[in-house]
């Protein structure tokens, strides 16, 4: 009975418990996604990730020629708190 | 109240606090409440030449709703708990 | 079930302090804290802005100021053995809206020319 409890999905938040303790990808606000072991989350998707991979997306002008440059910047964290009202989805990670 | 209970496992820790603002902030975590508001004692600021008005401050408390990321030490995270926990608090 | 401490109560310690109080629109005003609530509203007594741009400063009085807790970033405790810093320069306060002026004026330039290839990616 409780496994079947678990694997119910009633509500949008339930298909994200069956995400616990895999990689995760999220999109945030500000042009910043991340790939991540969920590890923890609550109702707001306050959530706890490990070994993320954050790659945030920033367009420049050049100085002189006024040019744009889109950049994308990635970096490791071992272990990160992220705040859910930055959150605007969550997803499984594409399997490739 | 799940992170509000991890944070308080972290008091005294050393963490790194990345705001909306991108001001990014490390320092011992000295309190947290049931906001997640964070206070941090001996701060040091991430690319400080950027954020000359932050060299006078040691201790700083940081309001919830500004927080971005927090970055956790490694060896505090006890993953097995977390699962748990996360488990007890989706059924309600 | 757990020791909560009452809502609000954060600040207590801060009371009667000099605090740098960064805003969410970049500004930063320094007063002594006299009281707060939950929301981290302040009552900040003998308010100063400190507007800084690059290497100088400059002070604006403003005397008696109730700041709204959701416009609050940080909150830091002054520690006076550092302050003013010593890197940073003082200057009058019509010097450092010259200043201002200027930073922003770059800014905007940079903003209008993103506008500008924005709209020309669009019509290609």
């Amino acid at each position: 009975m409780a496994d079947e409890d678990a694997a119910t999905v009633k509500e949008p938040l339930d298909l994200i418990r069956l995400s616990l303790d895999e990689r995760i990808y999220v999109k945030l606000r500000g042009d910043r996604e991340l790939r991540g072991r969920l590890h923890a989350y609550d109702q707001h998707l306050n959530m706890i990730l490990g070994e993320v991979e954050e790659t945030i997306t920033t367009v420049e002008i050049d100085d002189e020629t006024y040019e744009e440059i889109i950049k994308t910047q990635k970096r490791m964290v071992p272990y990160l708190f992220v705040r859910g009202d930055g959150v605007i989805l969550c997803a499984p990670p594409l399997r490739q | 109240m799940l992170f509000y209970s991890y944070f308080k496992t972290l008091v005294g820790k050393e963490v790194t606090v990345e705001l909306k603002n991108d001001l990014a902030i490390t320092g011992t975590l000295h309190s947290v409440d049931q906001y997640l508001n964070v206070k941090l004692n001996n701060v040091k600021v991430v690319n400080e030449a950027k954020y000359p008005h932050m060299m006078s401050v040691r201790n700083c408390f940081i309001r919830g709703s500004v927080v971005r990321y927090v970055q956790l030490p490694p060896g505090s995270v006890d993953i097995e708990i977390l699962h748990d926990a996360t488990r007890r608090e989706a059924r309600g | 079930m757990e020791d909560v401490p009452p809502p609000g109560t954060a600040l207590v310690e801060e009371l009667d302090k000099l605090l740098m109080v960064q805003l969410r629109d970049g500004r930063k005003i320094l007063g002594i804290l006299r009281s707060f609530d939950q929301f981290a509203n302040l009552v900040l007594e003998g308010a100063v802005e400190r507007t800084i741009v690059g290497l100088l400063y400059s002070e604006t009085p403003l005397g008696l100021y109730v700041v709204r807790g959701e416009n609050v970033v940080l909150l830091g405790e002054i520690d006076e053995s550092r302050d003013p810093p010593p890197a940073l320069q003082r200057v009058p306060e019509s010097e450092i809206r010259i200043a201002q002026r200027a930073e922003r004026e770059q800014e905007k330039i940079k903003k209008t020319m993103k506008a500008r290839m924005d709209f020309l990616d669009f019509i290609d």
